[in-house]
């Protein structure tokens, strides 16, 4: 086994399975507190049924942790020494915190039947509380090992480490991954959750069972697209930030090695917003008052697919010689425009306002308002969206092709500011106007077709494998070097693979993960199933 | 099962198609293999590795900043490459270089063709350098070295770099081997190999960086004198720094000559 | 219960399908005189397919009547006589797909040029080793500090740009000189927004002075002619030059201090 496989394999599958073990507790005490709102305890039972899956996650995550140390110090001590020594401190208090947070899950989730009701409800929330603080420090410290390997901080040139702690956490890249993998995390783990409805919907037996996880995919599939919406952002102050620590490494990143890696990205964020949708969209089966909007979904979903046209045009084509010929050159007079960022920019806010419209359009469909001013409010609304998009196209045109490059980046601000002001205020809106408003009939849980839940399975698998992908390239662009420009990697191994042979390990550990995560369901399934083993005990007397 | 089965289908398809577009979807292109590590190969060097090479000597081996530093012991050479023309021309200048780089390399191996107004050696009124050869001595540069330091000089120090990388020298011709195989005779050589006058006045020499010792005997002993060679800074005699003197001795002389060293100067009354 | 149409919707799908693709072909390849390479033609088409099908099968009716007849076609009797013919169609149409698209050609294999490659941090040129992130233009101040030189510069590099680079750049700097038609890869077109436009003015410094085989080894084949210009122009020049091609194109370098 060659040492940089296994070492990227058994990381890939760390992250995979804490992604989802920090993820489930943030959104879990939501729907706890949900519940303990509303008082409806449909909540609670979600709530405890994510916990419940996510447990065994837990310690196949810590098995996987363990195994990556031992890796390290087995294939690269050196290495490990080196980091060891900056972070002898925070290392000793990342295993304490882990020790910690073991035993507030299992308080946490071992004792929910036990604290129900008034006060020791609010005893389990803190617990809850208690346990995601845990996570993302723990989350918080690893990432400032990974990006003190991307972005050194409070080393010299030589890598002589000047004792000051806090400075080598506190890295450039920090904050950046932190942001970007929080958002990221809960969108995961809310598509993981789903693809766990999913089955439980498909292999449900009675009606009841069908409704229940009819509804709790709903609620995993609310989750991944509240999450994703603003990960492109996420995304993209990442990757600013990547340039303005370095601009060797933002060029590798955007223009060199892995320019490619960017359109596999969009062809996979392609599918996850499309399957995300689908979902929606396929719900809105639930509703009897739903046949009013279908006629508009056609719409949404030419603006998707055009959207993603232009987000997946590469700046580079890949041309035939005869292609080359005929062109003229490997520049595209007209498909060029959509190569560059403020194409992709304007293409990306399209595509969150538009997953957002069919969002509303769904909460809307079993609604009928009964406010006064029904009919002004949507004509706001449609003005705010028609407004909105029209700054967007104009900000991306008008920046990214009649000014100076200066702005280019500058003009990805004003954008997303656009995209989150429709988003808030017509969210307000619908809320005001869709108070108090009648039900065409009741919701149909469980009226939903089969292959919508494959939908979801998409959302799960093509989430996966992005999550490897983006790892690989977060990994790669520090090129031949442990730590970037101070420790080099001095193994046979220190090329840059290709992306095809990235693709196979990360499809390999994609794979495994996903037999790790059917164990895990199974045995959540398990654990509740009682065989009754007549005669095989001795009669009591 | 049916279901599971169907499910598990669907994923596998759904990432072999990723793992398909990922492979044969978009072109394979393969990143350059990392650059070469530095080595010590004269033949493979740029002339990068080759300046950084004499930057290392300079700060190192050659312990040229022992007086070429802030502290004023000696001129410094971040303006060489302006001052050496104007010297060339100077009706001081005694030598016979033409361009910078001889010039830097008469400084270094005569240094007193030149000598900077005010650096010279007190009462020679700047007609002789109180710097060593650093071909010869203590600090014993092989061309190639000296080479390497000119070259960083010209690059640090403004001008263009004009040395050519060296071949590398036949193994084994770097060695001294003469030098090891006999002792030096007299206590006289063993100062003059070492370079000692350069520092401090001895033996005729006249040095006035480090203390004066032709009296040392007079108030020192033996395993003093010793300690002071072999361990400069154990010991500092007032008013001067501490660091200044190099802490290789020990390693570059014999048991012998340094027996015969402190013998003569325990006996300098 | 479905109420009869003029069009059956499985016919619908795929001449939308069908339709776009064509719309593709006739948008670009006719009507711009732009062909749209089949690489990214498949890829768009993917999706339109994708998107497509997501909207004909959204609601339980729809995806009926898509399936209906499909499922019609398998198992109804009565249509025994063309299910054999499609059962036979198919395979056939399938095997003549792979057959053409596995069939040996005598097209070179398709090379791609990285277009912008990722510039090392130190390279050499004029004897001298410049560092990449901190090079800057030395005359890039007097656009400011002093126009009137600035000017007088800008024509100077304009002078060498007409001498030297205009064979095959263009007189009009756009990629369209009197040499370039006899180029493969054909020489940029700084007039294009993705071009310089993107880069620093460090960068066009390296790929300059050191030309095509001065591109790292990603960048590979680098069947480019650019010449290596340090060989034929002075340190001076090349800036001079660089200045006039942002200043022909109206555009301005990136900088990072900027943003």
């Amino acid at each position: 086994m060659n040492p940089r496989v296994a070492v990227w394999l058994v990381a890939q599958l760390h992250l995979w399975l804490g992604a989802f073990v920090v993820a489930v507790p943030m959104f879990v005490f939501i729907i706890e507190t949900i519940g303990m709102m509303t008082r409806d305890e449909r909540y609670d039972n979600m709530a405890y049924e994510f916990i419940k899956v996510s447990i065994t996650a837990y310690s196949l995550t810590a098995i996987m942790g363990g195994l990556l140390s031992f890796c390290l110090v087995l294939f690269y001590p050196d290495l490990f020494k080196y980091l060891a020594l900056i972070f002898k401190e925070s290392m000793f208090a990342y295993a304490l915190l882990f020790f910690a947070e073991s035993a507030v899950l299992y308080i946490y989730y071992y004792g929910w039947h036990w604290l129900q009701g008034g006060n020791r409800k609010w005893v389990h929330l803190t617990f809850g509380l208690l346990l995601n603080a845990f996570g993302i420090t723990l989350m918080l410290l690893a990432n400032s090992w990974t990006t003190f390997m991307m972005s050194p901080a409070a080393v010299d040139a030589a890598g002589v480490f000047n004792g000051n702690t806090w400075e080598a956490i506190h890295n450039f890249l920090w904050n950046p991954i932190n942001i970007h993998r929080v958002v990221a995390n809960v969108a995961y783990g809310g598509s993981i959750v789903g693809a766990y409805a999913g089955f439980k919907f498909l292999s449900a037996k009675n009606k009841e069972e069908r409704a229940h996880y009819d509804w709790v995919g709903y609620n995993a599939n609310f989750i991944a697209i509240a999450a994703l919406l603003p990960l492109p952002f996420a995304g993209y102050y990442l990757t600013a930030e990547l340039y303005a620590y370095s601009q060797q490494m933002g060029i590798t990143l955007m223009g060199g090695v892995f320019a490619w890696i960017f359109i596999i990205q969009a062809v996979l964020i392609g599918a996850l917003f499309l399957s995300a949708n689908y979902y929606l969209w396929c719900g809105m089966g639930r509703s009897d008052g739903a046949s009013r909007y279908n006629g508009r979904i056609k719409f949404i979903a030419i603006v998707l697919v055009a959207a993603f046209l232009v987000w997946f045009t590469p700046h580079t084509l890949v041309l035939t010689n005869s292609e080359l010929k005929s062109l003229g050159g490997p520049y595209h007079k007209y498909l060029g425009v959509f190569g560059i960022m403020p194409a992709k920019n304007t293409a990306v806010n399209f595509l969150l306002t538009f997953t957002f419209m069919s969002f509303m359009f769904y909460r809307r469909a079993n609604k009928v308002a009964t406010v006064s001013w029904a009919t002004t409010g949507n004509a706001i609304q449609i003005a705010l969206f028609t407004m909105g998009l029209i700054n967007i196209v104009t900000l991306g045109v008008y920046y990214g092709y009649f000014t100076n490059t200066v702005y280019k980046v500058a003009a990805s601000i004003p954008q997303v500011l656009t995209t989150l002001t429709i988003i808030i205020v017509s969210t307000v809106i619908d809320t005001l106007m869709y108070k108090g408003a009648k039900d065409v009939a009741p919701l149909h849980w469980g009226r939903m077709p089969a292959r919508s839940q494959y939908a979801l399975f998409l959302l799960a698998v093509s989430f996966t494998w992005l999550m490897g992908l983006m790892g690989y390239v977060r990994s790669g662009i520090r090129q031949h070097w442990h730590v970037s420009n101070i420790f080099r990697d001095a193994s046979p191994d220190a090329y840059t693979p290709t992306l095809g042979y990235a693709a196979n390990v990360i499809t390999v550990g994609t794979i495994i993960f996903m037999a790790m995560v059917i164990f895990v369901f199974w045995l959540s399934t398990i654990s509740g199933k009682h065989v009754v083993a007549k005669g095989y005990w001795k009669e009591q007397a | 099962m049916n279901i599971f089965l169907k499910v598990a289908a669907f994923s596998l398809v759904m990432v072999a198609g990723f793992w398909g577009f990922a492979s044969f979807g978009i072109p394979q292109i393969k990143p350059a293999p990392p650059p070469v590590e530095e080595k010590v190969d004269l033949g493979a060097m740029t002339m990068d590795q080759f300046i950084a090479l004499g930057g290392k000597i300079f700060n190192g081996k050659g312990t040229c900043t022992l007086c070429h530093n802030k502290m004023g012991r000696a001129p410094m050479l971040s303006d060489i490459g302006k001052n050496a023309p104007l010297r060339l021309k100077d009706p001081r200048y005694k030598g016979t270089a033409k361009t910078i780089e001889e010039y830097i390399f008469e400084s270094m191996t005569k240094p007193s063709m030149y000598v900077v107004a005010g650096f010279g050696k007190s009462g020679t009124n700047d007609t002789e350098s109180p710097m060593p050869d650093v071909t010869g001595g203590g600090i014993g540069l092989n061309p190639v070295e000296v080479k390497a330091v000119i070259a960083y000089l010209q690059d640090a120090g403004g001008a263009e770099v004009t040395v050519e990388i060296p071949a590398m020298p036949k193994a084994g011709a770097e060695a001294p081997k003469a030098e090891e195989a006999a002792p030096l005779k007299t206590a006289q050589e063993v100062i003059a190999k070492f370079g000692c006058g350069a520092c401090h006045k001895v033996a005729g020499q006249t040095g006035e960086i480090g203390p004066n010792l032709t009296k040392i005997g007079a108030t020192k002993n033996k395993d003093y004198i010793r300690q002071s060679i072999l361990d400069p800074d154990a010991v500092i005699a007032k008013g001067y720094p501490a660091g200044m003197m190099p802490k290789t001795f020990g390693e570059q002389m014999k048991a012998k000559e340094l027996e015969m060293l402190v013998d003569y100067l325990a006996g300098s009354k | 219960m479905t109420k009869k149409r003029l069009i059956p919707r499985l016919l619908q799908l795929v001449l939308i399908i069908i339709g776009v693709y064509f719309g593709f072909i006739l948008l670009f390849d006719v009507a711009l005189h732009q062909i749209i390479p089949k690489s990214l033609l498949t890829m768009y088409m993917l999706f339109v397919v994708a998107g497509t099908a997501m909207v004909f099968t959204f609601t339980e009716e729809g995806a009926q009547e898509l399936v209906g007849p499909i499922k019609a076609l398998v198992e109804d009797p009565s249509k025994k006589m063309i299910r054999n013919v499609v059962f036979v169609i198919v395979p056939l149409l399938a095997g003549y797909y792979t057959y053409t698209s596995m069939l040996p050609s005598f097209e070179a294999p398709m090379e791609l040029r990285t277009i912008h490659p990722a510039p090392p941090s130190k390279f050499k040129a004029f004897g001298k080793s410049y560092n990449l992130t901190t090079l800057q233009n030395p005359y890039r101040k007097f656009e400011k500090e002093d126009p009137a030189k600035f000017k007088g510069l800008v024509k100077e590099g304009g002078d060498v740009y007409i001498k030297n680079c205009q064979y095959c750049h263009g007189d009009k700097l756009d990629g369209n000189g009197p040499y370039a038609s006899g180029l493969n890869p054909t020489p940029l077109n700084f007039q294009d927004v993705g071009t310089i436009a993107q880069l620093q003015e460090s960068f066009l410094f390296w790929r300059i002075s050191t030309g095509g085989p001065g591109l790292p080894q990603e960048a590979a084949p680098w069947i480019s002619a650019m010449p290596v210009w340090q060989d034929y122009l002075t340190e001076d020049e090349i800036w001079k030059v660089i200045l006039f091609l942002y200043n022909y194109t109206g555009r301005a370098p990136r900088s990072w201090a900027n943003e």
